[in-house]
C-alpha cells in the first residue's frame, strides 16, 4: 500500500475510518487526555509519513518544527491573548515557513547528506530555544499558557472532551489535506521524483523547487501538530524541540508505515500506548521499542499499517477466489 | 467521562490505573510524580523508593489510610502533565515528588490550576520565586542556597583562597550557580580569575582543567551537578590539582557520589550538599532506621528527598485534620517539623523549606570510621533568598 495506491481509492471510504477511529479512541483507551496524545502525535508522524512516502526524504527535522509551531502558539496564547484557532495557525504557517527557508539550503543535498542536515538543523532549533530564554522559558519551559475559545471568544474549551473534539477535528483536517496533495498533480510529480529524481528532473521539473515545497508543507503538519500539543498541554515543554523528539516522530512514522496517511495513526497510537503499557513492565521500556523497530524493519517494511493492508488484500483475495 | 469510561473502556481504566480506581472514602490517594523508566530511571527509582517508604512508614494522614500511587512521567514532561491530568482527573487532590525542574514546574501549575496541592524537590530557584504559587512546595534548598551555605563558610575556613576558578555546565542550573558564585565572590572581596564553560554533552574536560590551572587558582569551583561533576572532579584530580589547588563542589548529592568518586578523590574536597546521613537529628534518625531495615545502608540523598516531600504532605494533613486542600495548604504554611536535617520550616511566604546546607569536606581513608563515612560536616547553614528577593509573588 502507498500513498499512490491509496489515493486512487474514492477519498470517503478511508475517511470514514479515521471519523470512526476518532470518535472512538476516547471511549476505548483508559483517559481522553492518552487520546489527546495519540491525536497530536499522529499529526506529528503525518509530516513525516508525508516527507519519507511521498517524496523519499526522511528528515530528522521535524521535532524542529514541532517545537517551532508549539512555541509560537504558546508565546501569542500566554503573551498576545490571541484565540486558539488564530495560535495554531500562526505556529504552524511560522513553523512552514522556517521549513521552506531550512528546505532552501537542505534539500540540495541527497541521501545521507540531507539527513545530517536536518539533524543539524534540529540541535541549531534546541540551542536557539535555550538561547531564546526570555521568550521559551529556556530549560523549564513555557508554563502557564492558556486554552481561551477558539476564536473572537466563541468555542470555549470547557474541559478535556472538548480539548479532544478540537483535536481530532484537525487531525482529521490534516489527514485529509495530505490525501488531497496526495492526489493532486503537484503530489503525481513529488511521487515522480521519489521513484525517478534524474527522470523527472529530465521531464522538466524543477527538483529542489517540488522538495522545498514539499518539506514547507511537512513543516506546516509538524508546526500544526507543535500548536495541538501546547493546547492540549496548557505548557511548551523544552523537549518539543529537542533532537529526541525528531527522532521519536520518525519512529512513529516507520512504525505505522510510510506508504499511506492513515498509517500515522497506527504508529503513533501504538507507540503512545505501547509506552504506556511497556514502562509499567520495565523501566528499559525504550529498548524494547528498539526491538520493535528493529523487527519492522526485517519483516514488516510496510509497518503496521502495510501488514493490515497486506492482510486485507489476502482476505479480499481469498474471497473472490 | 468516568461514566463513559466505565460503561466502555473500564477494563483498559483499570488496568491503568487500578490503585485510583479502588479509592474509597476512609483512604486518602496519593500521588508521586517521578521518572521511573527512560533516561532519568536511575533517579526517580530512589526517589520513589524514599517516598514509598515514608507513606508505609506513618500510615495515614489525617486520620485517613494513605494509598499511594505512581505516576511514571518517563522523563517527559508532557507525559507528566498528562499523567497528572488523569489522576486529577479521578480525584487525586495531593501530589508529591520530582527533581526535574522542567517537569516540576508545569505539573505545579496544573495542580494548582485544578486545586490540589504540590510537595516537590525541584532545583530551579523559579519553583519559589517568579514561579511560585499557593499550591505548591518545596523541600531542597536550590542554587542560591547551595552556594552561599558552602561558599562563605568555606571562605571564613581559607581565607587566603582569593583566586578562583570555575568550570560550568552551560545551562540553566549551571549558570544559575555561576552567578551566584559571582556574587559571593564580589561581596567577600575574592576574584574570579576565569571560568570554562562546556556542554551537556561532553565528557572530556582536560582542556578545560588545564585552562584552570593556567590561571593559577587558589580555588577550582565546579558549577553542575550529576555525572558531569563527577567526570569533572576526577579528571581534575588525576590531573594533581588537589596538590596546591582547593577544589569546591557546591551543588552535590553526597553519600551516592562519594560512593562513585571513593575517598581518594574524596580526600580533601570540598562539597555542598542537602542532605547528610551523619547529621544527628530525631528525624533523621527515624529515616535512617527505615532505610536501614529496607536496604541494610545508609541513606543517600534521593531517598531522603522522596522520604521529605511524603514526610511534609502527612505533616500537613495531620496538622490540618482533614485531607481538604486549602486547609492543608493553610496547615503546611509555617509548619515546624522534625525533618531529615533537622528542625525544618515551612516558610508562608514562598512555601520554601526552611532547612540545613552543608559544607563538607572528604575524608581520607585512613580517617574513614565506616565505609560511608566519606566527610566531615563542617557547617550546616540556612541561606534562602527572601520571598521579595526571590520574586515570589503568591497567587
Amino acid at each position: 500500500m502507498s500513498v499512490e495506491t491509496e489515493g486512487v481509492r474514492p477519498l470517503g471510504i478511508g475517511a470514514i475510518g479515521v471519523v470512526i477511529a476518532l470518535v472512538a479512541l476516547p471511549v476505548i483507551l483508559p483517559s481522553v487526555t492518552l487520546a489527546s496524545e495519540v491525536v497530536v502525535f499522529s499529526v506529528a508522524a503525518l509530516s513525516c509519513i508525508f516527507l519519507l512516502g511521498q517524496v523519499g526524504l526522511l528528515s530528522f527535522g521535524q521535532g524542529l518544527f514541532f517545537g517551532i509551531g508549539a512555541y509560537v502558539s504558546a508565546v501569542l496564547l500566554k503573551e498576545h491573548g490571541v484565540g486558539t484557532l488564530p495560535a495554531i495557525a500562526a505556529g504552524s504557517v511560522v513553523a512552514c515557513l522556517g521549513a521552506a527557508l531550512l528546505g532552501l539550503l537542505a534539500v540540495r543535498r541527497q541521501g545521507v547528506y540531507f539527513v545530517m542536515l536536518t539533524l543539524a538543523f534540529a540541535q541549531m532549533g534546541y540551542f536557539a530555544m535555550l538561547a531564546l530564554r526570555d521568550v521559551t522559558g529556556g530549560e523549564n519551559g513555557l508554563t502557564g499558557v492558556p486554552r481561551p475559545p477558539l476564536i473572537a471568544g466563541f468555542g470555549a474549551l470547557a474541559n478535556s472532551g472538548a480539548v479532544y473534539a478540537l483535536l481530532a477535528t484537525l487531525a482529521f483536517l490534516a489527514y485529509l489535506f495530505v490525501r488531497r496533495v496526495a492526489d493532486s498533480p503537484f503530489g503525481s510529480v513529488l511521487r515522480a521524483i521519489r521513484q525517478n529524481e534524474a527522470r523527472a528532473e529530465a521531464l522538466g521539473y524543477d527538483i529542489r523547487r517540488f522538495k522545498t515545497a514539499a518539506f514547507a508543507l511537512a513543516g506546516l503538519l509538524a508546526g500544526l501538530a507543535g500548536g495541538m500539543h501546547t493546547i492540549f498541554l496548557g505548557f511548551a515543554p523544552p523537549n518539543v524541540i529537542e533532537l529526541e523528539m525528531s527522532e521519536r516522530l520518525v519512529i512513529m512514522a516507520i512504525i505505522g508505515g510510510t506508504g499511506a496517511p492513515v498509517a500515522a495513526f497506527f504508529g503513533a497510537g501504538f507507540y503512545i500506548v505501547m509506552a504506556d503499557v511497556l514502562s509499567a513492565l520495565w523501566p528499559r521500556w525504550l529498548m524494547l521499542i528498539g526491538f520493535l523497530l528493529i523487527a519492522i524493519v526485517l519483516f514488516l517494511r510496510g509497518g503496521l499499517w502495510g501488514g493490515i493492508a497486506a492482510a486485507l488484500r489476502w482476505a479480499r483475495d481469498r474471497r473472490h477466489g | 467521562m468516568l461514566q463513559r469510561r466505565t460503561l466502555f473502556g473500564a477494563g483498559a481504566g483499570l488496568l491503568a490505573a487500578p490503585s485510583l480506581a479502588r479509592a474509597q472514602g476512609d483512604q486518602i490517594q496519593i500521588a508521586g510524580v517521578y521518572s521511573l523508566s527512560g533516561t532519568f530511571a536511575n533517579v526517580g527509582d530512589l526517589l520513589n523508593k524514599g517516598t514509598q517508604w515514608a507513606f508505609e512508614h506513618y500510615g495515614t494522614g489525617a486520620g485517613k489510610r494513605i494509598n499511594y500511587t505512581l505516576l511514571d512521567d518517563q522523563g517527559d514532561p508532557g507525559r507528566a502533565v498528562r499523567r497528572v491530568q488523569e489522576a486529577m482527573g479521578q480525584g487525586v487532590k495531593h501530589i508529591v515528588g520530582c527533581t526535574l525542574s522542567s517537569i516540576a514546574l508545569p505539573v505545579a501549575k496544573e495542580v494548582h490550576a485544578r486545586g490540589g496541592v504540590y510537595i516537590h524537590m525541584a532545583g530551579a530557584d523559579e519553583a519559589t520565586g517568579s514561579e511560585c504559587n499557593r499550591a505548591s512546595f518545596r523541600w531542597p534548598g536550590a542554587s542560591y542556597t547551595a552556594v552561599n551555605a558552602t561558599l562563605r563558610p568555606f571562605i571564613e575556613r581559607n581565607p587566603n583562597a582569593k583566586r578562583w576558578y570555575t568550570i560550568t555546565g552551560q545551562y540553566v542550573f549551571g549558570d544559575s550557580l555561576l552567578s551566584n558564585l559571582k556574587t559571593v565572590l564580589q561581596e567577600t572581596g575574592r576574584q574570579h580569575v576565569g571560568n570554562s564553560y562546556h556542554a551537556l554533552s561532553e565528557r572530556e574536560y582536560s582542556g578545560y582543567i588545564t585552562a584552570a590551572i593556567a590561571a593559577q587558582p587558589d580555588v577550582l569551583a565546579v558549577c553542575n551537578f550529576g555525572n558531569q561533576t563527577l567526570d569533572v572532579v576526577r579528571q581534575a584530580v588525576s590531573f594533581g590539582m588537589k596538590r596546591n589547588v582547593k577544589i569546591v563542589v557546591p551543588w552535590s548529592t553526597g553519600l551516592d557520589q562519594f560512593q562513585a568518586w571513593g575517598p581518594d578523590i574524596c580526600e580533601g574536597v570540598y562539597f555542598g550538599a542537602n542532605y547528610w546521613h551523619g547529621v544527628d537529628a530525631p528525624g533523621n534518625r527515624v529515616l535512617q532506621e527505615v532505610v536501614r531495615a529496607k536496604t541494610n545502608a545508609q541513606t543517600n540523598y534521593l531517598q531522603a528527598c522522596g522520604w521529605a516531600v511524603a514526610q511534609m504532605m502527612v505533616e500537613g494533613l495531620n496538622k490540618a485534620g482533614t485531607a481538604d486542600v486549602p486547609a492543608v495548604i493553610g496547615a503546611l504554611e509555617g509548619l515546624s517539623y522534625q525533618g531529615p536535617t533537622g528542625t525544618e520550616v515551612i516558610r508562608a511566604g514562598d512555601h520554601q523549606v526552611i532547612k540545613d546546607y552543608y559544607l563538607m569536606l572528604g575524608k581520607a581513608r585512613s580517617a574513614m570510621r565506616d565505609p560511608a563515612d566519606f566527610a566531615e560536616v563542617l557547617a550546616g547553614t540556612k541561606a534562602f533568598q527572601t520571598p521579595e528577593q526571590a520574586g515570589c509573588r503568591m497567587s
